[in-house]
C-alpha cells in the first residue's frame, strides 16, 4: 500500500496494513491538524507518512522536529491554540520529551477542538534501542490517560478513541505501542475520514496554559481530581476494558488479565495448551478500572497477570486486591521480591506465546509439553552474525583510519585512549573489529562523557557522534566542552542524514535532496561549529573518486589527537561523507572486482578494513558483486592496485 | 490442507527483500479473504544482518509471533540462517523447509559444511526442499520473488493473485524483472 492510499481509500475498505500506518489512518479519521515527531524505530513510519501526505490532506502542520522536547513544545502550543495534535517518538524519546510534558499534562486548553495524543513506541528486547524501557510508569508521573492497542486494527480504532478522550477531557492521552504492534501488519478496516475542525478564533488564557506558581497547583488539583476522575469513569465503562471468553471456565479456577500484544500471546498460548480461561483485556491502561478489576478477580481462585517488561499492571492489581480484601492468588512477576525464581515472567526482554505457555504449565501443573519441542542439537544453532555496517558505509573507512592513526600515535605517546559513543549507525563501530566504545549512554551523550574522564585523567578521550544526533542533543555538550576547555577530540561524522532510521532529513541535510526540502532552510554545520570557537578541521570525501582519502583522514586524526594531548584543548574534526544509501539515489557508482593475478591476499581490504561485501576465498580477496555498492574505498586501500572498477551497480 | 492456522517463518539477511516478500504474500492472502498477521525481527545492522519474519494466516491467528514448534513452513534465503530458527519446526517433523543455497561468509567464524547442515536439518524435518543457486535470478535482489514463486504450490494462492498486485510494489523495469523471477520460481524443479 502506498502512503497516498491512506487518504484515497474509502470507509469499510480493508487493507493489509502496518500498525504504524493504521495509526496514521486513525488520526486522519479524527481530523488531526498537527503532527510533530523525531524519528526513532519502531515509530518512524508514522512521521514519514504524515510528511508525504499532509499537504494533500489539508493538515495545518507536520514537522520532523530537532528533538522530542521541541516536538512536544511545538505540538503542545498548537493544542493550547485549539488544534488536534499528535506527537510521535520512541521509548527513549519520551525521556527527552518529559520536561515539557509535565507542564503540558497539567494545562487545560479552553478551545473546544483541542486534543493531544502522545504516541510512544516501546522496544522490548531493544531490537533497535540503546535501552529497554517500559514507558507505562510515566503515566503515574504525568497523570494522563493511556490506551494500548494489541494489533493494527486496534491501532486505528484506539487512535480515534485517544483523540476523542483528549478532546472531551482536555488532557493529553498517551497511545502506547511496542515493536510487535507498530511493526505488525494485518487486515485493517477503514472508517470515514474527518475534516479538520480547527477554528480561526481561539482562546490562549494564561490561567490554563501557563505553568507557574501563579496557576500550576490549582491546575494540578483540577487535573487529578476532575479530569483524571472523569478518565477513571471512562475507563470503568470503556469497551476497551472487557472480559473475553467470560464463560470458558477451567478446573484451575484461573482467570487472566492482560493488555496490548501480550493479550494476543495469551490467546495463542491457551489455544496451544487447550486450556480455556476468561481474560480481562485492558485496552485503557491508565487510569486502571479498579471496580472492574476487583469484580473480575473476585470470581477466581487464581489470577495470572500477563505483561511485558515492568510489573505495571501487577503492582496495581495487587493493591486493588488488597484494598478490596480479596483472597485470590495473583501470579505474575512477584514484583516486590526482585527474585528471578519467583517471577513467572521476566522483567527483562520481549514476551512471546512460548514463555506464557511455559508459565501457564507451571501454574496449572500441566506436563511440560512446550519444553519437549526445544532444540535437539545445539552444535550449529548459534550461527550468529555480528552487526555490520552497509557495504560502502562512510563510517567503515573512518573506523579503519581511526585505528591506523592511533597505532601510529601509541608509538609516540603511550597514553591510554578511550572512546565515547553515541546513537547512530556509527554505534556499530563499538563492535569488533573496531571496538571503539568505552562509555555510551543516550542520544547526544558522547561529547559530555568524554569531558568527564578528560577532566580527571591524562588519557586521550575521543567522542564519536553523528550529524543527526549532534543536532538532536549534542550541541549543549559541545558548548559545555568549549566553555570549560575540555581537552577532548570530537569526531562529528556528517553523513548528511538521520541514517539509522531510514535516511530522514535533519536541519543540516541538503534541502535539494528531499521533497520537503523546498520548504526548509539548511543549517550550515561548518559555520555553526566555527561560531562556537572550537578548534575545527573539516575533511570531505568530496566525491567518491578522490584518491588518498583514507590516508588524509588517518593523518588528520593522528595530528589532532597529538594536539589534544600536547596543548590540552578541545578539537573538533568534522568528517563529511554522505550516507551510501542516500548517495546511491543520486549517483551511479561502479562496483569493484578483484584482479586475482594482482591480489597477494595481504588481507588489508577484507581483514583490516571491514566491509561486509569483502571476504577471503581460495586465498584471494573477493568482492560480492551483489553487495558492493561501489564506494571505492577498497580500491584506495589496496597496495597492489588489484581492485578494479567493473560494471555499474544495479539497484 | 487446513488453512485455519498456518505459520511461515522466513529468515535471511537484511537487503534480501524479505520484508517485500512478506508484504506481497500477506497482501495477496488478505485479498483472498484471509486474516493475516506478519511481524519482523531485525538486529542492529542496516544491511547484511540477520532478519527473521513471521507470516501467519487463518481464522485462528491471534498473535504476530507463533509458539515454538508450530510452523508449517520455514524459509531461508541464506543457507546458514535457518539454523537459528529451528525451534519453530514441528517436533513431528512435518514442517516444510525451503532452503536457498545462497551462502554469505560469516565474519570470524567458519561456515558450516553442507553435510553438517543437511544432517542437522534431517533431525527436524522430513520435508527438505533445497533451491540450488545456479537457478537463481541473475539480479539477486529478485531472489525473494523466485522463492515466492516456488512456495506457491503449497499455499492457497495462484500465480494470478501475485501478478495482480506486483504493480503496487514495483514500477517500470523492476516489475518485469520480478515477474520473471516469480515465474522462474514457479517453474523450478529440482
Amino acid at each position: 500500500m502506498e502512503y497516498v492510499d491512506l487518504i484515497r481509500s474509502r470507509a469499510s475498505e480493508e487493507h493489509f496494513l502496518l500498525g504504524n500506518l493504521a495509526i496514521v489512518r486513525g488520526a486522519l479519521e479524527s481530523g488531526i491538524d498537527v503532527y510533530t515527531y523525531y524519528p526513532g524505530t519502531p515509530s518512524s513510519e508514522v512521521g514519514e507518512a504524515f510528511t508525504k501526505l499532509y499537504r494533500e490532506v489539508g493538515m495545518r502542520w507536520v514537522e520532523n522536529s530537532i528533538n522530542e522536547k521541541v516536538a512536544v513544545e511545538v505540538a503542545g502550543a498548537a493544542y493550547a491554540r485549539g488544534a488536534k495534535v499528535m506527537v510521535g517518538m520512541k521509548n527513549a524519546g519520551l525521556n527527552v520529551a518529559a520536561d515539557p510534558l509535565f507542564a503540558l499534562a497539567t494545562t487545560r486548553p479552553k478551545n473546544e477542538n483541542s486534543a493531544c495524543v502522545i504516541l510512544v513506541a516501546d522496544d522490548p528486547q531493544q531490537y533497535s534501542s540503546a535501552i529497554e524501557m517500559d514507558s507505562r510508569y510515566y503515566l503515574k508521573l504525568f497523570k494522563i490517560p493511556a490506551l494500548e492497542p494489541s494489533n493494527p486494527q486496534e491501532c486505528l480504532e484506539y487512535t480515534k478513541y485517544a483523540f476523542e478522550i483528549s478532546r472531551k477531557l482536555k488532557i493529553p492521552v498517551m497511545l502506547r505501542l511496542v515493536t510487535m504492534v507498530s511493526h505488525a501488519r494485518s487486515n485493517v478496516k477503514f472508517g470515514d475520514l474527518m475534516h479538520s475542525e480547527i477554528k480561526d478564533d481561539f482562546d490562549l488564557s494564561p490561567e490554563v496554559n501557563v505553568a507557574s506558581r501563579l496557576y500550576f497547583l490549582n491546575l494540578k488539583e483540577e487535573q487529578i481530581y476532575t479530569r483524571m476522575n472523569q478518565a477513571l469513569n471512562l475507563s470503568e465503562n470503556s469497551p476497551l476494558n472487557k472480559i473475553m471468553s467470560e464463560n470458558s471456565l477451567n478446573e484451575y479456577g484461573l482467570g487472566i488479565i492482560a493488555s496490548g500484544v501480550s493479550f494476543s500471546y495469551v490467546l495463542e498460548a491457551l489455544e496451544h495448551l487447550q486450556i480455556k480461561a476468561p481474560i480481562l483485556k485492558l485496552g485503557f491502561i491508565h487510569p486502571l478500572p479498579e471496580r472492574k478489576i476487583a469484580e473480575f478477580i473476585k470470581s477466581f481462585k487464581n489470577v495470572f497477570v500477563v505483561e511485558e517488561n515492568d510489573a505495571y499492571l501487577e503492582t496495581q492489581i495487587l493493591a486493588i486486591a488488597q484494598k478490596n480484601e480479596l483472597q485470590t492468588k495473583i501470579y505474575g512477576k512477584d514484583p516486590f521480591s526482585y527474585s528471578r525464581e519467583n517471577s513467572l515472567l521476566s522483567f527483562v526482554g520481549e514476551l512471546n506465546p512460548t514463555k506464557i505457555a511455559q508459565a501457564l504449565e507451571k501454574i496449572t501443573d500441566l506436563p511440560n509439553k512446550i519444553i519437549a519441542n526445544q532444540i535437539k542439537d545445539d552444535k550449529y544453532n548459534t550461527v550468529k552474525r555480528k552487526p555490520v555496517l552497509c557495504p560502502g558505509c562512510p563510517y567503515g573507512v573512518i573506523g579503519y583510519a581511526l585505528r591506523e592513526s592511533l597505532k601510529k600515535l601509541s608509538a609516540k605517546k603511550p597514553e591510554n585512549v578511550y572512546f565515547y559513543q553515541d546513537i547512530g549507525c556509527y554505534t556499530l563501530l563499538s563492535f569488533p573489529p573496531y571496538s571503539f566504545a568505552n562509555v555510551k549512554y543516550c542520544m547526544g551523550s558522547s561529547i559530555a562523557l568524554a569531558q568527564g574522564v578528560a577532566h580527571t585523567d591524562d588519557s586521550l578521550n575521543i567522542a564519536i557522534i553523528g550529524d543527526g544526533t549532534f543536532f538532536h542533543s549534542g550541541i549543549p555538550a559541545l558548548l559545555n566542552g568549549v566553555y570549560n576547555k575540555a581537552p577532548i577530540l570530537i569526531l562529528i561524522l556528517d553523513n548528511g542524514w538521520i541514517g539509522m532510521t531510514g535516511q530522514q532529513p535533519h536541519p543540516g541535510s541538503d534541502t535539494k535532496y528531499y521533497k520537503e526540502g523546498r520548504y526548509k532552510n539548511k543549517i550550515d554545520l561548518e559555520k555553526f561549529l566555527e561560531g562556537t570557537g572550537a578548534k575545527l578541521n573539516i575533511i570531505k570525501r568530496q566525491d567518491h573518486n578522490t584518491k588518498n582519502y583514507p590516508k588524509r583522514l588517518k593523518d588528520l586524526i593522528y595530528e589532532k589527537s597529538l594536539n589534544v594531548l600536547e596543548n590540552g584543548e578541545l578539537h573538533v574534526i568534522l568528517i563529511e561523507d554522505e550516507c551510501i544509501q542516500k548517495f546511491n539515489e543520486n549517483n551511479i557508482l561502479k562496483i569493484r572486482y578483484v584482479d586475482e593475478k594482482l591480489c597477494t591476499n595481504c588481507g588489508i581490504c577484507y581483514d583490516q578494513f571491514s566491509c561486509s561485501a569483502l571476504y577471503e576465498q581460495d586465498n584471494k580477496a573477493c568482492i560480492n558483486r551483489n553487495e558492493c555498492l561501489g564506494c571505492g574505498i577498497c580500491e584506495d586501500l589496496c597496495p597492489n592496485n588489484a581492485i578494479l572498477r567493473g560494471e555499474e551497480n544495479e539497484l | 490442507m487446513n488453512y485455519n492456522n498456518y505459520t511461515i517463518v522466513i529468515t535471511g539477511l537484511g537487503g534480501q527483500g524479505l520484508i517485500k516478500l512478506l508484504q506481497i504474500l500477506g497482501d495477496s492472502l488478505v485479498r483472498k479473504g484471509y486474516k493475516v498477521m506478519t511481524s519482523e525481527k531485525h538486529g542492529l545492522s542496516q544491511r547484511g544482518g540477520m532478519v527473521t519474519c513471521f507470516l501467519r494466516f487463518g481464522d485462528m491467528i491471534a498473535a504476530p509471533i507463533p509458539i515454538i514448534g508450530s510452523a508449517e513452513m520455514i524459509i531461508t534465503t541464506e543457507k546458514s540462517c535457518i539454523l537459528n530458527v529451528l525451534q519453530y519446526a514441528n517436533p513431528n517433523k512435518s514442517t516444510k523447509f525451503i532452503i536457498t543455497e545462497y551462502k554469505k561468509a560469516i565474519l570470524d567464524s567458519k561456515y558450516p559444511s553442507d553435510k553438517d547442515i543437511s544432517d542437522i536439518l534431517k533431525n527436524y524435518s522430513n520435508h527438505l526442499y533445497f533451491l540450488s543457486s545456479e537457478n537463481f535470478p541473475k539480479n539477486q535482489k529478485t531472489t525473494n520473488l523466485f522463492v515466492l514463486g516456488y512456495i506457491l504450490k503449497f499455499l492457497p494462492i495462484e500465480k494470478n493473485d501475485i501478478e495482480l498486485i506486483l504493480k503496487d510494489y514495483f514500477s517500470g523495469e523492476f516489475q518485469a524483472i520480478n515477474q520473471e523471477a516469480l515465474i522462474n520460481g514457479i517453474k523450478y524443479q529440482r
